[in-house]
């Protein structure tokens, strides 16, 4: 394990009905987070996750690629100073479009140590998938 | 608080400081100020100041032991970044979910 999230997915759909998904503010809010969002370089976008009781998590940063079919966006959640990144890539594939999601910088650490850290860890994090605002609540209660 | 892992993130951020608290770890004692600067080559001020911030994310336990300092390697904070990593390993996981749920219902 080290400091990023690599997730990738087969769609059996054509690419630019996937690039749309990702990256038109209308699409991304149906499936995903509200969004304020253009494909554009430089573009400042916020999504907003559903509101709780401890209000809504914004989420902001800025495009920093967006040229068809690969999207990089800046990811910052709330009020906390750590910036990550988001990149999107698709493909065309026989059978459709492969997607390739690389979320990096979570923690920027790197090195053999960090790994055997990491994975020494259990953490007892699989029950808290309430999405980003209850892992928000919990850190605050856990702090 | 929130702000807990921003200093952790902060601490970590850096490649000198990853390489001090690396020294740490792989330490078989506490490592004094003047040893971390030797090893280093960086200035006792520098150390101290890295130091100082490997502390306040918690990373580091000082104890003062007569004008020396001593350094301990603390792992514990660390579980934040794995609880981050996990999160969003199952935040994008189910995204992914509700993406291909959502092209399969519409229509091109």
């Amino acid at each position: 394990m080290n400091d990023r999230i690599i997730k990738e997915a087969l769609f059996n759909h054509p690419i630019d009905k996937v690039w749309n998904a990702i990256s038109k503010s209308e699409e991304i809010s149906t499936w995903f987070i509200k969004a304020d969002f253009k494909a554009e370089k430089g573009y400042k976008y916020t999504f907003t996750a559903e509101p709780n009781e401890k209000g809504c998590t914004i989420i902001s940063g800025e495009v920093k690629n967006a040229s068809p079919y690969i999207l990089i966006y800046t990811w910052m959640v709330a009020d906390t100073s750590v910036e990550t990144t988001v990149k999107w890539k698709l493909e065309t594939t026989d059978e459709g479009t492969k997607l390739y999601l690389e979320h990096s910088g979570i923690s920027n650490y790197a090195g053999e140590t960090a790994v055997a850290m990491f994975e020494s860890f259990n953490g007892g994090w699989e029950n808290c998938i309430n999405g980003l605002t209850g892992y928000l609540k919990e850190t605050v209660h856990a702090g | 608080m929130q702000d807990k892992i921003t200093r952790l993130f902060k601490a970590i951020a850096d490649p000198t400081r990853r390489d001090i608290f690396h020294a740490l770890i792989i330490a078989t004692s506490a490592l004094s100020i003047t040893q971390i600067s030797n090893q280093f080559d960086i200035s006792r001020q520098g150390v101290t100041k890295h130091i100082k911030t490997l502390e306040k994310a918690g990373l580091v336990e000082i104890d003062s032991i007569g004008r020396e300092r001593f350094c301990n390697a603390k792992v514990e904070p660390l579980k934040e970044v794995d609880k981050w990593l996990k999160f969003y390993s199952q935040f994008w996981g189910n995204s992914l979910d509700n993406l291909e749920n959502y092209l399969n219902k519409k229509d091109v």
